[in-house]
């Protein structure tokens, strides 16, 4: 299995890029999960994330165009790849199997309301 | 959109400028763009969110988030870099350092003798300086040894002493049996008797526990039972190798001890030398109980005589310790609490009238404060240290200052080297390299020199420093440690200034330093301040040295010989022998005896004993003199009421005394012949009678508290000095005279008279050491300076060659040209003359406030040593400006 070498927040790094291709970048990323999680997120975090991913394969990058506010810089894009997206999967058919084994008494819903957020931790 | 800065509409919010520099410098160029662009785009996002003062908060929390290996490191460079140590490049390197020392050979040789006679100084001064800063740190548990001392919260004046009473160390002991405790009596020179052959040594008498709280070696015996008994002794090293060459003194009979004392003693260990820089020092340890006259006072709790040490068990702190003594005092110090209860005496912070107090052995070397001690100023070492760095210092900036003006003319092969490939670490490695070995060589030679000039330095400064010193693992890192820094800064900054230059510009031959001159100048400048400041310190401490010797002494110190007695005869019989032999030579105007030499004689001996006491509700305190008859006669000193001491009234021998006129002052008496001397409850009959006044005289050296002085002719106290009153015409056959006189009345002892201005003259040994250190570092320290002035000059005026030749053409006379070229250094040496006075100035008037009496700070001297500086800078640069003035204008004109 090579989803052990995917971590927590990388495998959210990594949905991010998906539900944002195909403009998906660190700022874009960042500002998503601190949207979603209610948490500051930091660029150099989510860029470092993005840096691993990229190394293992799981995303690929180009330079997009460049704005204003960037100071005319171009940012870099990322694109989730073929093995990515089959890591994904894996990760989703995993989690969806352990939560069709959940008997329906088991989480009371008072609870699993405040656990409901994976707790995300920043790097 | 809410807008927290009035300032917005002019200007866009930025981030803070200082942190994008900082984060372009720390992230790699090839992430540069996007990072930096992210960076700036979500700022700009938070600004339209939560306004500007919030995101520049989280803007510098998110250059951090980015501080991290990924980010920061380096894309490694596509192009294959040189290797660094190649046959070729170094063979190619030593070829163009010998080139260029040989193409330089003035600029290296004023370097190398600059950097080595300052190298060899610094070894001087540093080996003294550590010698001291160690002293009494060769004990093992040393922070667990303390010495003692009373505290007495004296309503006058609070007052220290460390001299213990006998009974104080038995005491603690019984109270306190955890600790380890040793009385320590260490008098004049003992005579020791071993086969028939007699030695002069230092007998010091101590306790049992003296090898349990110093680690000294016993090299045979038993740290244990060494001194269990009355009669054993412990000899030193030395002393059992001269007293018994070869043979084993182990169990052999020694005598110890002058005349009534003299006793015999057992050999039960031999211990290692005690090192110089040992407050405790001894050639034979024997145990107290043999000092002349314990068991008189063993159980006297007032009479103070000896110091105590004692080495606390390992888990008591010394001021636990001291709080558990306040019991004791009040046990054993009842009286002296009673006393000072009555005189009106307040506690001190530690709520203390009077205490037992401990003070750790490492600072017992440096006290000034504890009466009776005469330590080493502190100061004194860091004045020391301070010189050697200035003079370090100094040889640095020449150092620097001629490797950055050489640079320039360097500056094409950096830039040759440069466009051919070499990388910046590369160049600096070469140039430093250089430099370094220049150090080197002049480490060598500054070590070659101290090695050979060490016995003329011993000799010129009484100093007891040998080779061994230099071979200590501290001493080592500390010197090892100014090499390796003077060959990074001196070595270093000009390689760094060199491996920078822009090689297109070189190569144009528009070299650029912006303005070299500044740090060129400030340099000459600090060198410049150094000197002048140790010139202006040598002469007000040699003003002050003269001052005190030409004081008034109150006795006529010409033409009299001081002879020390020495423990191997009777001063009383051998004065006696000497006066009837000169009775009838005409050279000799008068003989007399005491019992503490003026000034320091050969034998190097001073001691002082004092005698205090109420009268008439008053306390008075004076020194306590033995004399002879003549002893005013042969100083040349006039009673001014009654009379001396003389052998027409036979009573003069017991119970008369003669003071001077400040103890008559301190007794509140205008007229105190035939009036008794003594304390007021002393009722006996044997209190002494005042038969005469004499004028104030100074037993001490001037530089100390002068004291009142009583005069007595006990005939039962050891003469230790005779005085010889001579006439004027004959000193020096009067002095071989006397040594031939003296080998016949006392053949036992050495004869080590000396003329007493001589030993005046010793008294300001200190004072006039300081003095010699000051103006050897002074001369040193302008030499250098000149050197190095007078290789900038010659750099400089290397520039201007053209300048000169344009100014001739155009009319410029040989005079101009001189003050036109001069006046820049002339300027400089103001600058460091408006530096260095101040200082001067300051740190002479609190080095003479120390002195009771003092010469006063002329402006003369700093006015003298300014002069002095302008016309030595002048004198040094005056070689070349006058060589450039001269210079036909056609040749320097011509030159490209």
């Amino acid at each position: 299995m090579r989803r052990s070498d995917l971590g927590e927040f990388e495998e959210v790094v990594l949905l991010a890029v998906a539900a944002l291709s195909p403009n998906a970048y660190s700022v874009m990323i960042a500002e998503e999960l601190e949207q979603q999680t209610g948490r500051p997120v930091s660029t150099g975090g989510v860029h470092a994330a993005l840096q691993r991913l990229e190394q293992k394969g799981y995303v690929a990058s180009g330079l997009g165009e460049a704005t204003a506010e960037r100071g005319g810089r171009r940012k870099r894009l990322f694109t989730v790849t073929a093995l990515g997206s089959r890591i994904l999967t894996e990760v989703r058919s995993v989690r969806n199997n352990l939560w069709d084994k959940i008997l329906p008494q088991t989480l009371r819903p008072s609870e699993s309301f405040d656990t409901a957020n994976p707790d995300i931790h920043l790097t | 959109m809410k807008s927290h800065n009035p300032n917005q509409s002019a200007t866009p919010p930025a981030p803070p400028k200082w942190l994008d520099q900082w984060m372009e410098w720390c992230c790699a160029p090839h992430l540069r763009e996007e990072v930096m662009g992210d960076l700036h785009e979500r700022f700009h996002l938070r600004v339209s969110r939560l306004g500007e003062r919030q995101a520049r908060n989280l803007y510098w929390r998110d250059v951090l988030t980015y501080m991290r290996p990924s980010v920061l490191k380096r894309k490694p460079s596509p192009y294959s870099s040189p290797y660094l140590l190649s046959m070729t490049m170094l063979r190619n390197y030593f070829k163009i350092a010998f080139r260029n020392l040989w193409k330089s050979k003035g600029y290296a040789a004023i370097n190398v003798v600059g950097l080595s006679v300052a190298f060899c100084i610094c070894v001087f001064l540093f080996l003294t300086a550590y010698l001291q800063l160690t002293f009494d740190s060769f004990h093992a548990d040393g922070e667990r040894i303390f010495r003692t001392y009373f505290f007495t919260s004296d309503p006058e004046k609070n007052t220290k002493t460390n001299s213990m009473p006998l009974p104080l160390v038995p005491a603690l002991k019984a109270d306190f049996p955890e600790l380890e405790a040793a009385r320590i009596m260490t008098g004049r020179k003992s005579l020791i008797e071993v086969n028939g052959k007699y030695f002069d040594k230092l007998a010091t008498m101590t306790d049992p526990d003296f090898f349990k709280i110093f680690s000294f070696p016993l090299l045979k015996g038993n740290r244990e039972t060494a001194l269990r008994d009355i009669n054993s002794v412990v000899l030193s090293e030395n002393m059992a190798k001269t007293a018994f060459g070869t043979q084993d003194p182990m169990g052999k009979i020694i005598f110890l001890g002058n005349d009534s004392d003299r006793k015999q003693y057992l050999v039960t260990g031999i211990a290692g030398n005690a090192p110089h820089n040992s407050t405790i020092q001894y050639d034979a340890l024997i145990r107290i109980e043999n000092a002349p006259g314990y068991q008189g006072s063993k159980d006297n709790w007032s009479n103070d005589s000896h110091s105590a040490f004692v080495k606390l068990p390992a888990h008591v702190s010394q001021a636990a310790f001291e709080n558990r003594l306040k019991a004791f005092t009040k046990k054993y110090f009842p009286a002296q609490l009673k006393e000072l209860t009555k005189k009106g005496a307040k506690p001190d912070a530690l709520g203390d009238l009077f205490a037992v107090r401990l003070q750790q052995l490492s600072k017992v070397h440096f006290d000034r404060e504890i009466a009776g001690s005469k330590g080493t100023p502190i100061a004194i070492v860091y004045i020391l240290m301070g010189i050697g760095f200035f003079i370090m210092l100094i040889a640095c900036m020449n150092f620097i200052n001629l490797s950055i003006a050489r640079s320039f003319t360097r500056a094409k092969e950096v830039g040759v080297r440069k466009s051919l490939g070499a990388l910046k670490n590369q160049l600096f490695i070469q140039i430093w390299s250089e430099s370094t070995l220049i150090c080197f060589v002049s480490f060598g030679v500054g070590i070659t020199l101290a090695y050979t000039l060490l016995p003329e330095f011993n000799a010129r400064f009484d100093a007891r420093l040998t080779l061994d010193y230099l071979l200590q693992p501290g001493f080592i890192a500390l010197i090892f440690g100014l090499f390796l820094l003077v060959t990074l800064v001196a070595g270093g900054y000009p390689a760094w200034q060199m491996t920078r230059f822009n090689p297109v510009e070189v190569l144009k031959g528009k070299v650029s330093i912006k303005r070299p001159g500044i740090l060129r100048n400030s340099l000459i400048v600090s060198q410049f301040s150094m000197s002048t400041l140790l010139a202006c310190c040598t002469i007000i401490a040699s003003q002050q040295v003269d001052f005190l010797r030409t004081r008034p002494l109150g006795f006529d110190k010409e033409q009299v010989i001081s002879i020390p007695v020495g423990n191997q005869v009777n001063g009383r019989q051998t004065l006696g022998r000497l006066r009837n032999q000169l009775a009838n030579d005409p050279s000799v105007l008068a003989v007399t005896g005491t019992d503490v030499n003026l000034g320091r004689g050969k034998d190097r001996v001073s001691s002082r004993s004092t005698i205090g006491f109420t009268y008439k509700g008053r306390a008075v305190e004076s020194d306590w003199l033995l004399i002879d008859y003549d002893y005013f006669k042969t100083l040349n000193i006039k009673p001014t009421a009654g009379r001396e001491f003389s052998r027409a009234y036979p009573s003069d021998s017991v119970n008369k005394v003669i003071i001077t006129e400040s103890m008559a002052k301190a007794m509140g008496e205008t007229n105190p012949v035939g009036l008794l001397f003594g304390d007021d409850s002393d009722s006996s009959h044997t209190k002494s009678q005042i038969i005469g006044v004499v004028p104030d005289f100074h037993l001490y050296s001037v530089a100390e508290k002068s004291r009142p002085i009583s005069m007595h002719l006990s005939s039962n106290a050891p003469i230790r000095y005779v005085f010889v009153r001579v006439a004027p015409s004959s000193l020096v056959q009067s002095m071989d005279r006397l040594k031939s006189v003296w080998k016949e009345v006392a053949p036992q002892s050495e004869f080590m008279g000396s003329f007493l201005n001589e030993n005046i003259d010793a008294w300001y040994q200190n004072e006039e050491m300081l003095t010699r250190v000051l103006s050897l570092a002074a001369s040193i320290a302008i030499l250098l300076s000149c050197m190095g002035l007078f290789a900038v000059a010659l750099m400089i005026i290397e520039q201007r060659t053209k300048e000169i030749g344009i100014r001739k053409v155009m009319g410029a006379g040989i005079p101009n040209l001189i003050i036109v070229l001069s006046q820049d250094f002339v300027k400089l040496v103001l600058i460091s003359l408006a530096i260095a006075i101040p200082l001067a100035w300051f740190g002479m008037k609190s080095w003479l406030d120390n002195y009771s009496v003092r010469v006063e700070i002329s402006v003369w001297v700093f006015v003298a040593v300014g002069f002095a500086a302008i016309l030595i800078a002048l004198a040094t640069v005056s070689f070349q400006t006058i060589k450039a003035a001269l210079v036909n204008p056609i040749k320097s004109l011509k030159s490209e």
